[in-house]
């Protein structure tokens, strides 16, 4: 059953998407194709990955800003090893355990050293967007094996994968965030690193923990993406890390930590991966898209407020 | 009190290095030091008054933002919006001087103005409804970009200021004094002042480590804050008026990415990103030990991302040494004690500063290793050749060639010509550029060239009116100028090596469309950014073709890609769907034709068929596949064989005003008209051809 | 005997270089309540973190369901059936009551599973326990503090704990509230717990404690059966000397009415119908139970919350403070209740937290004036005697006394003529202690005007000429100096005031 005063962020954030979807239905019914609803969904399954993983970063009240320059390594890399005739199997394990090693770099410095978390990733989102370009010069990874693509599995069952992957982790995710005591902990931490101490849970485990799982993730996206096509560009995911974040506060959760759902994510992941499809069908100017980004995410903030007031004032009276 | 008696004597000097170095700043003078010892070896001229001139230049614009950045971090806040309200700023002030006809001082007030409004919006959302400023920020940072580039729809690139204006941002003083360093200095010290030296500065601080506390001590916070934020915002429309200045454009994408590049520099200058902490002077040597870095690195033609590389280790291992020097003070301040953790602290900071030290030295030393045996190598093998064809000068001639954007494949191809051709010739190739398309940085790379003093020049121009100025600088150093794929002003290069205009471009394209679609239809058009200068060029030319010669054919769409191929993939879908009719798609920036391919190939729709300006080894499998049926390009390869040799012949005086052709190498005799070279007509690859290419 | 279920000896522990444990000693025993008391700053909660692993003593014996306990830490601690209730609620705000119960019980692995019913249902049987009406689902940090301390107390219900810890359970709980409580705690008492029990009104420890043990000065005094105590021991005990002997009031010349208020009253802060005057050169004790509103008025009347009834008066001129800095301009002044929160500013140097609220004298034609401000803040840290090295070291690096003092120069160079000290003495050192009423004798000599709020009754009237009683957001009376007793005040601070007249 769901709960309106308990999810009220979440459920709040989908019914704007949900008008902004009747809107953009009104306009060009056509948006309701199978075909392009199919295609949003599979476009946007990759980054729901990433914005899980920020999920949890920002629920312990910390931001990774270097996932787009991870997410561009891990897409190289994935050809690379590809290349070099590493089975498709194989290839989903080496690169979860390569985004999860560059997860626990940040890990490590956050949770280990107690260093903040934005610098940090600041800092590797310059280093290995540099590195890469030094190592690549720019260069596609091209001529991959024939099965690289879709796994090898033909265009629809990718697709299906592409799919299933992140839709399986997020139910997954947000079962276990829920349900799970591990889950838990991270709310915990995130709500009170001090009081999650003293109640017997190792924040910097946990800190650590969560840093290495987003690189993970990002492991899985960026071969989840890069499967979709026979190429691999050396620049992928600018700007991604900034959409990520912007994909989950709009979902609802505070960016301090302790407060935030999955749903409420991938309401966000939808909202702000149909804008610019949505643009089009509805014949806006693809101009305008950034600006209507940046509103989408202030009207986050004020909608926010206005509940929170009515709240205040439905307390008192 | 009568008890003062019986205490230790009191010490109420602050000592020197507490009073000039709070948080540690002299690791980081230490930094610049060894920075600047590394470089002067390995770099040409780089210890020279006009290069240290040229530092401060190149420096003011992110100087300016992380000026204003500082009071925010030290408050325990951010602001993400200031590179996006550069790009409002120079796109309102373009508006309303060029559109609005309004006089250049009212309309440069006029954006102040709007600074100051997109400032105060952040505090007033900040202050007022009390969001955390970096969400608040990363909405106005999306927000005001957006405004940017819907008000100019991308394209509009406000240029032709007045001469005046010009000096603000591309003048000397007394022939050596940058002219914006006027502002720059002034706006230094005046925020120094305003930090450091006044009540107001001091709350700030306070309202950084504890924010109710400091209301406590009756230390209006919000005001406070307004007035930061709003500061921020006005700064911001200033270094967007200094940044017009010196590029000669305005332009929606101006100061992006700045953001990041400031927050570096105040981070690296010892800010601590939860407040409370940080100095004016940490700001500026944080500002310095980056820009010195990536000018050291450029003028020892070492590759720039190892700056970006430097750049994160350094805000690493700063942070980290901040971290242990805390926690070192942190520790009992006991009468006893107080000697024993001071020497602690000190040891920390030698010890920080021998890796960092040691770190910038085996990183140096390698990167010069690495060159010496690329160098020996390149000249060995070439020795040979060399004594043959440079027998004339006897000298090795160093020629710099810059591409738009360094990673972007089309250019990468380039390079292998160039590769090639500089091999032939025994010179030495310096290749360097932005990493992205920024034409600020092709100018900051041209004057490192100038200052390190290279033969000949050769430029892929993103920005007319912003390189031509220093172009001409250049050539009034006596370097030869050419200019390649895409051409500055002509008085400011002495040939252009042209494989194609940007109206041939657009109408070979326009023909290869109407080819394919049999002269009437709807199609579309994948571009790269929105803003990208070039291919706005090309659409001009493809729309001006298509009402002169095509009218039955419409072009319904012009979608961006940003140059990312999973954009121009998504891009694609929408097209096929919201224009059902449209039977070609065409890009025109190389990354996004395969985004394209397999888009078109992902729908299954064998009646709209793909074409555009891209690289032949990209498109190979689409256009075995049949959906993209032809691309049109030059010899990129050949393009930057040619454009060394010109250079070269230019050099050694073999290519001169009225010639008619010249020889270049394997390409035998090139066409020269004018001041042109020509490399020839523009290629269409297809599946005939596309096999015998590999570039 | 029962078993014994704590026993610590001799156990020490210093926070920068100051001991606030010279040497504690504990036993509990199985079933029993014993209580813990001392003044504030004598080293309780140093003495309570050290049980529950919060901190780590520097020496001595530690020993905890039979077993010693080398490194002690929270998991360690929890796991032998420690729990705690801290003065300071230690809840998950984000989290839902439920939630914040159920991580004091749940054991087991990080991929254990939760279960939402029985978390809360097990929630609601707990909190039904001590009589507690509050909605499991409900965020924590939605609730109010004394039901905060209620969630708490059910959590540590249902952790069944064998060693259960009570840092002033009673202090925000109605009489209802309190009688509740204590029916939970025989309840627990006859189930074999250990408690111990921290309270600063001694008049409960009959009704519920079995023993006593006093800390002062961070050493453990004694412990005697609480049968056999009367309160008047107790109090020597903790404090170690005569009352008359700690408080240097002095008589002084009284002036003009300096500050009055007229049934002055802030919605926001919860205060109401407040009628008061203070006259130069007397200082006016503010009395009354944790929650009754005395740190709520003082805030209004420097204008942290905004006041919205009634009518202030300084020196017979209508003023109304919106914000601190109205306050501080009409040289009224404020030494708030959480020093390390509100009163200093502990990252900034001594120097810049003693200017802090003076920056205008300092900032001449060009900029602040460095110098002057090491002067000045010279001049202030000796006169009151701050013991620091230096005046550029953080106030972080500070005991607790000397961090007090630092925060009452920044009001001194104000030069206040009202002068209002929320809990001026609360956790630091009685040396400290002596110190301060000793300046506020002082000021009050020089004419300031003084309202001072404090918990510590035997400071209340040793201190005042005039004692007012807060009660509910209210001041319910004022007593003259020599009609105010200690029963007297506290039958008007639980709201008894008729009671208390009739006796």
């Amino acid at each position: 059953m769901l709960d309106f005063r308990r999810n009220k962020r979440e459920i709040s954030a989908a019914v704007a998407y949900l008008v902004l979807l009747a809107a953009v239905g009104g306009v060009a019914p056509s948006f309701f194709g199978a075909g392009n609803l199919g295609d949003l969904v599979i476009n946007n399954a990759p980054f729901l990955l990433i914005a899980i993983g920020m999920t949890l970063v920002i629920l312990l009240g910390e931001i990774d800003i270097s996932v787009g320059s991870q997410f561009a390594v891990a897409s190289v890399l994935a050809g690379v090893l590809a290349k070099a005739g590493v089975p498709v199997p194989l290839l989903f394990v080496a690169m979860i355990m390569i985004g999860t090693a560059m997860g626990a770099v940040n890990g490590f410095l956050v949770g280990r050293f107690g260093l903040p978390s934005i610098i940090v990733t600041l800092a590797m989102l310059v280093a290995w967007r540099d590195g890469l370009r030094w190592v690549t010069e720019g260069a596609w990874v091209q001529g991959l094996p024939e099965n690289f693509q879709w796994f090898g599995l033909g265009q629809s069952g990718g697709q299906l994968v592409i799919v299933a992957i992140p839709l399986l982790v997020f139910v997954v995710f947000a079962w276990a965030l829920r349900n799970l005591r591990i889950g838990r902990a991270i709310y915990a931490v995130g709500s009170d690193a001090e009081a999650a101490r003293l109640a017997g849970i190792e924040p910097k485990s946990i800190t650590f923990g969560v840093f290495a799982l987003m690189g993970g993730l990002v492991g899985l996206a960026a071969l989840l993406n890069a499967v979709r096509f026979n190429e691999i560009p050396s620049n992928a995911g600018i700007g991604m890390e900034l959409k990520a974040v912007a994909a989950v506060v709009v979902g609802g959760a505070a960016i301090t930590g302790g407060r935030g759902k999955l749903p409420g994510t991938l309401v966000g992941v939808a909202l702000l991966g149909t804008i610019a499809t949505a643009l089009t069908f509805v014949g806006i100017n693809p101009f305008w898209e950034k600006a209507i980004q940046g509103l989408i995410i202030l009207a986050a903030l004020v909608g926010d407020v206005v509940m929170r007031k009515y709240e205040e004032r439905s307390a008192e009276g | 009190m009568e008890n003062v008696g019986e205490q230790r004597e009191l010490r109420t000097e602050l000592p020197l290095a507490a009073r000039w170095f709070p948080n540690n700043e002299w690791v980081l003078i230490a930094v610049l030091l060894v920075e600047v010892v590394l470089f002067s070896v390995s770099g040409a001229n780089f210890l020279s008054a006009a290069n240290g001139f040229e530092i401060s230049r190149l420096a003011v614009e992110i100087g300016l933002l992380a000026l204003v950045m500082t009071p925010i971090i030290i408050t325990g806040g951010i602001d993400l919006s200031v590179g996006s309200m550069m790009g409002l700023s120079a796109v309102v002030m373009g508006a309303l001087w060029r559109d609005a006809h309004l006089p250049l001082p009212l309309a440069i007030l006029i954006t102040l103005l709007v600074g100051v409004g997109g400032g105060y919006l952040n505090a007033a959302i900040i202050t007022k409804l009390r969001f955390p400023p970096l969400i608040v920020t990363l909405g106005t940072f999306s927000l005001f970009r957006g405004i940017a580039e819907g008000l100019t729809r991308g394209i509009e690139n406000y240029s032709g200021f007045g001469e005046n204006y010009l000096f603000l941002g591309q003048g000397y003083l007394f022939d050596v004094i940058p002219t914006q360093l006027l502002i720059f200095v002034p706006a230094t010290v005046a925020i120094y002042w305003m930090l450091e030296r006044t009540a107001f500065g001091r709350s700030l601080y306070a309202i950084g480590y504890s924010a109710e506390g400091a209301r406590y001590a009756g230390i209006k916070v919000r005001r406070s804050l307004t007035v930061i934020y709003t500061l921020s915002g006005f700064v911001s429309s200033l270094a967007a008026v200094i940044y017009v200045a010196h590029l000669g454009q305005a332009k929606s994408d101006a100061g992006t990415g700045y953001e990041l590049m400031a927050i570096t520099a105040v981070v690296l200058g010892g800010a601590s990103i939860f407040g409370g902490r940080g100095t004016i002077l940490g700001t500026v040597l944080g500002l310095f030990a980056i820009v010195i870095l990536q000018n050291g690195l450029r003028l020892s033609g070492l590759p720039a991302e190892l700056a970006g590389i430097m750049t994160g280790f350094l805000l690493i291992v700063v942070i980290l040494f901040d971290r242990y020097s805390k926690s070192a003070s942190a520790a009992p301040a006991g009468a006893d004690t107080e000697e024993e953790f001071e020497v602690k602290n000190s040891q920390v900071g030698i010890i920080s500063a021998a890796i960092i030290l040691t770190g910038l030295i085996i990183a140096g030393s390698n990167w010069m290793l690495v060159r010496s045996i690329r160098d020996n190598g390149s000249a060995g093998s070439s020795e040979a050749k060399n004594a043959v064809q440079n027998t004339g000068t006897g000298k090795k001639a160093v020629i710099a060639m810059m591409p738009k954007a360094k990673g972007d494949p089309y250019f990468i191809s380039c390079k292998k010509g160039a590769d090639e051709a500089a091999k032939e010739l025994g010179i030495e190739l310096l290749w360097d550029g932005p990493t992205d398309l920024d034409p600020a940085k092709q100018n900051e790379v041209v004057e490192a060239w100038i200052t390190r003093g290279v033969d000949a020049i050769a430029v892929s121009v993103e920005n007319k009116e912003a390189i031509s100025t220093v172009l001409k600088k250049a050539k009034d150093k006596g370097i030869k100028v050419v200019t390649w794929d895409a051409d500055s002003n002509k008085d400011a290069r002495d040939f252009l090596i042209n494989q194609a205009t940007p109206q041939g471009i657009g109408e070979t394209l326009t023909d290869e469309a109407s080819r394919i679609m049999g002269g009437k239809g709807e199609f579309a058009i994948v571009t790269a950014s929105l803003s990208a200068a070039n291919q706005n060029e090309w659409i001009k030319y493809i729309k001006q073709r298509l009402t002169e010669k095509y009218p039955e054919m419409k072009l319904v769409a012009i979608q961006p890609s940003d140059g990312d191929r999973d954009r121009a993939f998504t891009e694609t879908q929408n097209i096929l769907k919201v224009y059902p009719n449209v039977k070609v798609v065409m890009g025109i920036a190389a990354p996004a034709v395969p985004g394209i391919a397999e888009a078109v190939k992902q729908s299954g729709r064998n009646d709209v068929k793909v074409t555009g300006l891209s690289l032949p080894n990209m498109c190979k499998p689409y256009i075995k596949d049949g959906i993209v049926d032809s691309i049109v390009l030059w010899n990129t390869v050949d393009l930057g064989y040619l454009s060394v040799y010109a250079a070269d012949a230019l050099v050694n005086g073999k290519l001169k005003k009225g010639d008619k052709t010249f020889e270049a190498g394997r390409l035998k005799s090139i066409e020269v008209v004018d001041d042109e070279v020509r490399l020839g007509k523009p290629f269409i690859f297809n599946k005939e051809n596309v096999d015998n290419f590999d570039f | 005997m029962s078993e014994i279920l704590l026993n610590a000896i001799d156990v020490q522990k210093s926070y920068a270089g100051v001991k606030a444990l010279r040497s504690a000693s504990f036993e509990l025993r199985a079933g029993e309540v014993h209580a813990l008391i001392g003044e504030n700053g004598a080293g309780k909660s140093t003495f309570i973190k050290i049980v529950t692993g919060a901190v780590e003593p520097d020496r001595g014996h530690l020993e905890i369901a039979g077993k010693t306990i080398a490194g002690n830490s929270p998991t360690i601690s929890k796991e032998l059936g420690v729990a705690a209730i801290y003065q300071q609620p230690a809840l998950f705000p984000e989290l839902s009551v439920a939630e914040n119960i159920a991580i004091g019980y749940e054991h087991g692995g990080f991929f254990g599973r939760v279960d939402w019913r029985a978390r809360r249902e097990h929630a609601r049987e707990l909190l039904d326990r001590i009589g507690a009406r509050i909605d499991v689902e409900s965020e924590a940090g939605s609730l109010s503090m004394p039901q905060q301390q209620l969630v708490e107390i059910a959590r540590a219900l249902g952790a069944e704990a064998k060693i259960l810890i009570l840092d002033e359970p009673t202090a925000s709980l109605s009489e209802d509230d309190t009688n509740n409580l204590f029916r939970v705690i025989r309840g627990l008492r006859e189930q074999g717990v250990g408690m111990i029990y921290i309270s600063h009104r001694l008049e409960e420890l009959p009704v519920i404690a079995d023993r006593v043990t006093v800390l002062r000065d961070g050493q453990t005094i004694g412990t005697r059966v609480v049968k056999d105590v009367s309160r008047d021991e107790m109090i020597k005990l903790m404090v170690g000397r005569e009352l008359s002997q700690i408080f240097p009031k002095r008589e002084v010349p009284i002036g003009n009415v300096a500050l009055e208020l007229r049934n002055f009253g802030s919605r926001k802060a919860g205060v109401k119908n407040i009628n008061l005057t203070v006259r130069a050169g007397e200082i006016v004790g503010v009395a009354g139970l944790v929650g009754a509103g005395r740190t709520e008025f003082a805030r209004a009347v420097f204008g942290i919350d905004e006041a919205d009834s009634g009518e202030v008066f300084l020196n017979g001129v209508p003023i109304r403070n919106s914000h601190p800095r109205d306050a501080i301009r009409r040289n009224i002044a404020y030494l708030p209740e959480d020093r390390r929160k509100h009163g200093v500013i502990l990252d900034l140097p001594i120097a810049s937290n003693v200017t802090l609220a003076s920056l205008q004298i300092l900032s001449g034609r060009f900029g602040l004036n460095f110098g002057k401000e090491q002067e000045l803040a010279a001049e202030y840290t000796r006169r009151l005697g701050v013991k620091t090295p230096s005046i550029h070291d953080s106030v972080a690096t500070l005991s607790g006394g000397n961090q007090q003092k630092v925060a009452l120069s920044r009001w001194l160079l104000t030069k206040p003529a009202v002068l209002i000290l929320d809990e001026p003495t609360q956790g630091i050192d009685v040396g400290a202690k002596s110190e301060i009423h000793a300046l506020m004798t002082e000021l009050a000599g020089e004419g300031v005007a003084i309202l001072m709020i404090s918990s510590e009754l035997p400071e209340v009237l040793g201190m005042s000429d005039r004692v007012a009683v807060m009660h509910s957001g209210t001041i319910v009376k004022v007593l003259e100096r020599d009609e105010a007793t200690q029963t007297e005040i506290l039958a008007l601070a639980l709201g008894h005031g008729a009671a208390a007249a009739s006796s």
